[in-house]
């Protein structure tokens, strides 16, 4: 049995199905991101594991008791948990130490504990010099601090953050997306993370969930969901794919346009409508004419960049359709010039359109 | 949070969700409060004084000239107000918003001193000022022109002079809505029209006056249903003047022998008008009220207006002269000498009415200590269950809140006199005989000013993030621990303003308070009133200006703090 176990999980503002029958298992102490668009209900679902809202159908359960269901929910206060809010919901008329130190009071712990436990957690995220300020003086970066510190001197057994970074600079979201990990990986608390960034989700996570318009497309590790996309909609999502529609041929073969691709994966019936996937940097490019037509696409660079590491073309193929290729530096192509692309087989996926 | 000791937060235990309770008894309570008086009403209303349902009263009130003719008085007297304000404060709004008038800055405080002054109490000050005989303005006169005693150039017991009367302090309600929509009219639209060569009058007409026609129409429309539902200015007077509007005939059929079926009845008609008013305004100004839409933007650019500007100084200068300067002096000159009619100096200077009122007349004690006991409850008990109500409804916080928002609201459309006949209806029976108590005077006085407080905390709510409370939430507290520690003090400035506004309000209360008083439960206004009847000027400007001091004090308090929305001055009423 998982830890969290969200299963028929629905929820609709009017007419609108906003979280549509997601079923999701949580094991305790992982750190699962929720990934999709704007809009798609990421924010919905983690409110309604807070308690925030109840669900018109399905339940919530931790540890197998449900504490969500369309009659009855348990209240937030009694969840166990902490939740950093996409505005960080730092309380104005408390300076740092009072906001941090707030769920030990409701806790009722004796006064010399409260203030040696913030203490700690202030020390740990950076912030004992601050403690007397209010955060309305503070930057977004320390605002983000406090939030987590808040957060987490309660001890909470699940961890719900909301879009925690999508304020900051880039550089302290680095910073940051490495301190969320560091202090999951020292409390290992179970942790549901918003995001709408791929690169932040690839990074923190332990098992990514693809949402779109409400619904859960593709649930597995961020190898998975980068090599193997479940559809075209994460292949999309997750970016650095080539999308090419097609026909399938027969089990492994599918005609895009002309261009017959051999591919990695099977399962789909002959002359069903489908995409492939192919990502742009396993791509090769060459000007010299290829002996075998299988998986080979004739056209003409019509961009190239160069980004040090890397060179990035555009090619136009045949059925005017572009993909984009990244390779290395060697053999330069100009622009204009008519080359081949190398589609390997055991980098295209078949993909339900 | 050392991994070293094996400490263990403890888990918070759960604790009783108050919040259904709290519901519950606050639908309860706002059910009883409202919808109990408007019951009885309607009841007394199609019932004769045996209890028998008829119609009587109706057939009555159709028939019957002397119950017919009052309502045509009173309408004809609001329409007037309506238009008076409104020709008094659009061009003083402009002045002072758009144009290089000197001495603007001024002008707001006077117009905030006239909407802080009770109307009864101005009607007051314009009698002693220009009642025919010994009025101020006409003693002046003949001795000037040496007249004969009987020669006066101004009457205010007169329709005319009861129009102007109450339009003196019904203006600045058309003045803070014309003057909000005018800091809000872009200016580069004006320059638009500036540029391509219209003159400042084509300007006005073309673009300056439609776009603040809302907010005219809107704010006469206040003016309007003031007037209609006002009760002292016409009973002080309208009554000498030898006629009735509906308010004083209502409270008439309260005098021996008592009508109460009759006055249940002539209640629905002014209780109809005054829904269709409010309607009327709220669909113009739309859903979202006019005074909070948008931000300034900006300096906004002022108009030059050369020469003129000496003319609408002067205009400005009349306007406040009538409206606040002369009644201010007529009330002082009369708190502090023998006789109205003697100019104050040292021979006349004496401080009889205030040593009559504070030390001798045993009836102003006791109605101090009620009004501000009375006061003190309205504002903390009212600031309470606005706060709470506007808690639930704002945050969704059990299934049909919303009730509670229209439960909140309703009393704004109910005249205080017609309040006043419901409540005394209700409570002055065997089931629940609180007649004679202060208690029906807090029900009063609460009823009267929840929809002010509800609507002002329940936009205060709108500026809190929901993510907040949220935050205390998830970290343990319940919703009632989070609305005392974190949401409260996040308003606190609001719920302050709230709670002075409450305050004031109740302190000047009078067109429902007349006919639930009794000798001894006796307010300030109340004595006021009673002291108009004898003619005791004296003692009625000691007092008046009493009320208008500490009016003033909280007021100045309300607005020093820093308020997320700005006080709104619209949520008092006479
Ligand atoms: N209280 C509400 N009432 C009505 N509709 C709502 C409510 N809350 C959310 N929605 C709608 O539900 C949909 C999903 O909202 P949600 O906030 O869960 O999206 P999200 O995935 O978090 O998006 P974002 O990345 O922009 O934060 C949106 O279309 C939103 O407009
Ligand atoms: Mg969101």
């Amino acid at each position: 049995m998982s830890f969290l176990e969200l299963s028929g999980l629905s929820k609709r503002f009017g007419p609108l199905t906003v979280v549509d029958d997601v079923s999701l298992s949580v094991e305790r102490g992982h750190v699962v991101c929720l990934l999709g668009p704007s809009g798609c209900g990421k924010t919905t679902t983690l409110r309604l594991i807070a308690g925030f809202t109840t669900p018109d159908a399905g339940e919530i359960r931790i540890d197998g008791k449900v504490i969500s269901s369309k009659g009855s929910s348990v209240p937030p206060e009694l969840r166990q948990m902490s939740m950093i809010f996409q505005s960080y919901a730092l309380w104005p008329h408390m300076t740092v130490r009072e906001n941090v130190a707030y769920g030990l009071q409701l806790r009722k712990l004796p006064k010399e504990k409260i203030v040696s436990l913030v203490d700690d957690i202030l020390t740990t995220t950076q912030l004992a010099p601050l403690a007397e300020r209010y955060p309305g003086e503070l930057s977004g970066g320390q605002q983000q601090r406090v939030s987590l510190a808040r957060a987490l001197v309660v001890e909470p057994q699940t961890l719900l953050l909301d879009e925690p970074l999508s304020n900051l600079d880039s550089n302290l979201r680095e910073e940051m997306r490495f301190e969320i990990r560091r202090l999951h990986d020292a409390y290992r608390y179970t942790t549901i993370y918003v995001t709408h960034d791929q690169s932040e989700a690839m990074t923190t996570a332990d098992v990514i969930v693809i949402m779109n318009k409400g619904h859960i497309e593709q649930v597995g590790s961020p190898e998975d969901i980068y090599e193997r996309p479940a559809s075209e909609f994460v292949a999309r999502f997750m970016g650095g794919a080539n999308i090419l529609a097609g026909q399938v041929l027969d089990e492994r073969t599918v005609d895009c346009g002309g261009l017959k691709l051999k591919c990695a994966n099977a399962g789909h019936a002959a002359g069903s409508s489908v995409s492939v996937s192919i990502r742009q940097h396993t791509i090769a490019v060459t000007t010299q004419r290829p002996t075998d037509e299988m998986n080979w696409a004739a056209g003409t660079v019509v961009r190239s960049v160069y980004l040090g590491a890397h060179r990035d073309y555009l090619i136009e193929l045949a059925s005017g359709e572009r993909i984009r290729a990244v390779t290395s530096t060697s053999n330069p192509v100009e622009n204009g010039q008519a080359v081949w692309a190398h589609l390997p087989p055991e980098f295209c996926r078949i993909l339900t359109r | 949070m050392s991994t070293a000791s094996d400490f263990r937060i403890p888990v918070r235990r759960g604790s009783i969700d108050w919040s259904k309770p709290v519901f519950m008894a606050l639908v309860a309570f706002l059910a009883v409060l409202v919808l109990l008086p408007l019951s009885w009403l309607v009841y007394f209303a199609v019932t004769d004084q045996a209890g028998k349902v008829t119609f009587a009263n109706f057939v009555a009130m159709a028939t019957d000239p002397t119950l017919r003719r009052p309502f045509i008085l009173a309408i004809g007297m609001s329409l007037s107000v309506g238009a008076l304000s409104c020709i008094i404060a659009t061009p003083l709004a402009w002045f002072v918003a758009r144009t290089d008038m000197p001495g603007r800055s001024f002008v707001r405080i006077f117009v905030t001193a006239s909407f802080v002054t009770p109307p009864f109490l101005g009607a007051i000050a314009w009698e002693i000022l220009a009642a025919p005989n010994s009025g101020i303005l006409n003693v002046v006169y003949r001795s000037l022109f040496d007249l004969e005693p009987y020669d006066h150039i101004v009457d205010i017991y007169t329709l005319p002079g009861l129009v102007f009367a109450i339009s003196c302090y019904t203006f600045p309600y058309v003045f803070t809505l014309v003057s909000n929509a005018l800091d809000r009219v872009p200016s580069d639209l004006e320059e638009a029209s500036a540029i391509q060569g219209a003159s400042l009058y084509t300007t006005l007409r073309r673009v300056t006056i439609p776009l603040v026609l809302p907010a005219m129409l809107a704010g006469s429309l206040i003016a309007i249903l003031q007037a209609l539902t006002m009760f002292g200015s016409p009973a002080i007077l309208a009554l000498p003047a030898g006629f009735h509007v509906i308010t004083t005939k209502i409270w008439s059929l309260f005098q021996y022998p008592a009508k109460p079926n009759l006055a249940a009845a002539i209640s629905m008609p002014l209780l109809m008008f005054t829904i269709l008013l409010l309607w009327t305004q709220r669909s113009i100004l739309g859903r979202r009220g006019y005074t909070t839409l948008g931000a300034k933007s900006g300096v906004p650019r002022l108009t030059e207006l050369g020469h003129w500007r000496w003319a609408a100084w002067a205009f400005t200068a009349l306007v406040l002269l009538l409206t606040v300067v002369l009644p201010y002096l007529a009330l002082i000159q009369t708190a502090l000498t023998r006789t109205v009619a003697e100019p104050l100096s040292l021979a006349s200077f004496t401080l009889d009415h205030v040593r009559f009122v504070f030390f001798e007349f045993s009836a102003t004690s006791l109605a101090m200590r009620n009004t501000f006991l009375l006061g003190l409850m309205t504002a903390t008990v009212g600031t309470g269950l606005a706060l709470v109500t506007a808690y639930i409804v704002s945050r969704n916080v059990v299934k049909g809140g919303w009730m509670l928002g229209y439960l909140a609201t309703i009393p704004v459309a109910i005249p205080g006199i017609v309040l006043g006949v419901g409540l005394f209806l209700a409570y002055s029976n065997s089931i629940l005989p609180l007649y004679g108590t202060i208690w029906i005077l807090l029900i009063a006085f609460l009823t009267i000013e929840m929809p002010a407080a509800y609507q002002q905390l329940s936009s205060a709510f709108r500026s809190v993030h929901v993510e907040l409370e949220e935050a205390s939430r998830i970290l343990g507290a319940t919703r009632m621990e989070t609305l005392r520690t974190i949401t409260a003090p996040i308003l606190r400035s609001n719920v302050i303003a709230t709670w002075c506004f409450v305050f004031i309000g109740t302190i000047r209360e009078l067109s429902a308070m007349i006919l639930l008083t009794t000798a001894d439960t006796k307010l300030v206004s109340v004595i006021i009133y009673d002291l108009n009847e004898s003619g005791d000027l004296g003692a009625i400007s000691v007092l008046g200006l009493m009320l208008l001091a500490i009016s003033f004090v909280i007021i100045t308090i309300a607005n020093r703090l820093p308020l997320f929305g700005g006080p709104k001055l619209t949520s008092l009423r006479g």
